[in-house]
């Protein structure tokens, strides 16, 4: 009797598990595909952990529906230029992979499609336990909404959090993390920075990495931003100027080079126990806990962001998928299975295991979860109080943020100050945004 | 007839050749020039407008555009003088009687850099460079530094690895050119005078001057396009410190998206690329 339960149960949980399970309306997986079976979808994705997550598990959706993904892999950093390309020459992508700055490009280009049209078009394969209000409003709306209208489904999510090596604060004589960014750099700095060892490694290398994660993360918590109300520059802003001076100021308790610091360096300088804390994104949890890539796994403990005078605003990142216009009807329809099974509900838990990051807000109310991955606390709070235009999300995005990067490395090097690479920012941003239009009334002031 | 193929038998040679040259060479160009004079945007395609001169009056004006052409001439006119002389030394010493076997397997060798990929070279400058990790620093007995995130070492670090990758290709081109002095000349040079300067002066120069011309043009047009090892290595940074001219091509063109002034930076790129090799050509060429 015992084991006839257990088996029920786990007949019911592998069925939860793979999405295969029927609705009370009959609705199910298979029978959805089943006019699609054998049509191959394009997709690209990262050389992420959430990536390798969902790869792992698209065995049983591959055999489940008879559609077949085909995953191109491309680094962050070429992912948007290749699907630029492939949409502007209407290639084979079925699928767009959006990170939340480049949605108001991808939509404003006609490259993705609304979800509402899909429903719309295709009402039998919407799954009636889609549930979008499961979705963290944030995350909905930053990586999946542009001017209201919902194109992509939060895949993979990103939240600034705090990693700290427990041990090494402790050694130092603090019991936890700092709570706020002074705090960070006026007590942890001089305590942790000796022996070659550091307090603190913000990722700023010239790239997204020196705008989202580095430039952005400072400007914010201290009451700043990249643009005010009337779209105008607000980087020489008393906020913004505070966050700028802070960056320069908390250098001192950063490895030497900090400019040529990406994720991965900064990660392995955290895993190696040669700097303290780190602020990264959540999706790093499964490199720096696991004893195969982290010599300290055992010290890591996780906290949100440390507060500014603004509040905590920590960095928002994280990427949507969504259905691709260039795609035929049964790719289209193909693409949204597949992009409504990888951000259900119901994988929602066994892609967090296997170290994806997910949007759905029921699945971090599992405790076994919460209690296997410590970053889960911490990153519910975080995403309860970020800001979706962390950066600005509009189609001019690609070209400011070669300006920031450029002019936020020199301000770190020293070659000119924040205020005068702020100035420059400004000017040269307002210059991009003046030709777009949004002075002279073409573009509405959305970002 | 007299004796000659017909028009239509050399056109049927040379047709191919000039077609294929033309689809994969003149074409793309012409369609450049054609980019170069709209506002062509991939990311607002909505927007595709003809702008007549703009792109070009933006580029010229561009102080940014400017600093890394400056940058680009300054790693040409730093590395192209010492592969130059590191190749003279190792084509005059491959050069000396004696030791085949040796200058066989030296020969072989110096294919290896050249036949490197631009972008291995890029990721192996990355590990080899790495502050902490990094052979170069161990090799410096242990120096702490900081290579890749400090502007000036990072410059150096990419005129030493296109020293490293480009000077065998100069020295066995000058190699060639030695192979080309007549034996009973260099003999008899070496029966009036002790000197090798003499000797390289006046009796080898001259042959060397035709494959030095080469080196000229093409090192100037390798520098002047010089991309991947510097995109894999520092991505142009820290800050714009290695921005050489086609990362910022890059950057505008395929980042930045805008293809109209990307194109625009590329022909002013070509035009000053021709300018110079007819320059070379003028003033070194003719002395043969």
């Amino acid at each position: 009797m015992t084991l006839k339960k257990l088996l029920c149960s786990a007949a019911i949980a592998t069925a939860l598990a793979t999405g295969a399970h029927a609705q009370s309306d009959g609705w199910s997986l298979a029978k959805a595909a089943e006019p699609y079976k054998g049509t191959t979808v394009d997709v690209v994705f990262l050389l992420r952990p959430g990536y390798e997550a969902i790869e792992a598990m698209l065995p049983e959706f591959e055999k489940e529906t008879g559609i077949k993904i085909n995953i191109i892999k491309h680094p962050y950093e070429n992912a948007l230029g290749e699907q630029v390309r492939d949409f502007v020459a209407g290639g084979d992508l079925d699928i767009a992979l959006i990170d939340l700055v480049w949605i108001g490009s991808f939509a404003e280009n006609g490259w993705i499609v609304p979800v509402d049209k899909i429903r719309e078009q295709y009402p039998d394969i919407i799954d009636p336990d889609l549930d979008m209000a499961d979705f963290f409003p944030l995350t909905l709306d930053a990586f999946g909404t542009w001017d209201g209208t919902v194109y992509g489904l939060p895949f993979d999510n990103y939240s600034g959090l705090m990693f700290y090596n427990a041990c090494m604060l402790k050694d130092a004589g603090f019991d936890g993390p700092p709570e706020t960014w002074e705090e960070l750099k006026d007590t942890y700095g001089p305590a942790l920075t000796k022996d070659g060892k550091y307090a603190f490694a913000l990722q700023s290398k010239r790239n997204e990495t020196q705008s989202a994660d580095s430039f952005a993360r400072v400007i914010w918590p201290f009451g700043g931003s990249f643009l005010d109300d009337n779209f105008k520059s607000n980087l020489m802003s008393e906020g913004s100027q505070a966050g700028l001076k802070f960056r320069q100021d908390l250098m001192q308790y950063m490895p030497d080079g900090i400019v040529a610091y990406d994720h991965a360096e900064t990660v392995n300088a955290f895993a190696q126990g040669d700097v303290a804390m780190i602020t990264e994104w959540s999706a790093f949890y499964s490199s720096v806990v696991s004893p195969d890539t982290s010599a300290v796994a055992d010290c890591v403990e996780i906290a949100p962001e440390p507060k500014g005078p603004a509040g905590r605003k920590p960095a928002l990142g994280g990427f949507s998928l969504a259905v691709a216009e260039q795609a035929d009807e049964a790719e289209k329809a193909a693409a949204w299975l597949f992009i409504q099974w990888a951000t259900s509900k119901a994988n929602a838990k066994e892609y967090v295991e296997r170290g994806g990051v997910s949007a759905r807000q029921s699945v971090y109310n599992d405790e076994e979860l919460a209690k296997s991955k410590k970053f889960i606390p911490a990153l519910v709070e975080s995403w309860q109080e970020g800001v979706p235009e962390f950066r600005p999300r509009f189609a001019e995005w690609p070209e400011i943020t070669e300006i920031v990067q450029e002019w936020g490395t020199k301000m770190m090097l020293g070659e000119v100050s924040t205020e005068d690479g702020a100035k420059e920012i400004g000017t040269r941003m307002e210059e991009v945004l003046d030709a777009a239009g949004y002075y002279d009334g073409k573009k509405p002031l959305v970002q | 007839m007299r004796g000659q193929v017909s028009r239509r038998t050399t056109l049927g040679f040379i047709g191919p050749a000039v077609f294929g040259l033309a689809i994969v060479g003149i074409a793309p160009l012409l369609y450049a020039v054609w980019t170069s004079l709209h506002f062509f945007n991939l990311t607002k395609l909505a927007r595709v407008e003809f702008i007549g001169l703009e792109n070009y009056w933006t580029v010229l004006t561009d102080g940014v555009f400017w600093q890394a052409m400056g940058r680009t001439f300054f790693l040409l006119a730093t590395a192209l003088p010492l592969q130059i002389a590191l190749g003279l030394g190792i084509a005059l010493l491959l050069h000396q009687p004696g030791l085949t076997l040796v200058k066989t397997l030296a020969r072989l060798s110096l294919v290896l850099p050249m036949a490197t990929t631009y972008a291995v070279v890029g990721l192996l400058g990355q590990v080899m460079f790495n502050q902490k990790f990094g052979v170069v620093n161990q090799l410096l007995g242990g120096a702490n530094i900081n290579w890749i995130g400090d502007p000036t070492n990072a410059f150096a670090m990419i005129i030493f690895w296109d020293v490293w990758q480009w000077t065998p290709f100069v020295a066995l081109v000058l190699l060639a050119g030695l192979t080309m002095v007549p034996g009973e000349v260099e003999e008899a040079a070496r029966l009036e005078t002790n000197s090798w300067w003499t000797i390289l002066r006046h009796v080898q120069l001259p042959f060397l001057l035709p494959g030095l011309t080469a080196v000229l043009i093409l090192r100037t047009a390798d520098t002047l396009k010089l991309f991947d090892m510097v995109f894999t290595l520092t991505r142009g940074g820290p800050g714009a410190a290695t921005e050489f001219i086609s990362l910022m091509i890059q950057r505008v063109g395929f980042r930045g998206f805008d293809q109209g002034l990307a194109s625009a930076q590329a022909v002013i790129l070509l035009i000053i690329t021709i300018i110079l090799a007819r320059i070379y050509i003028r003033v070194f060429y003719k002395e043969v």
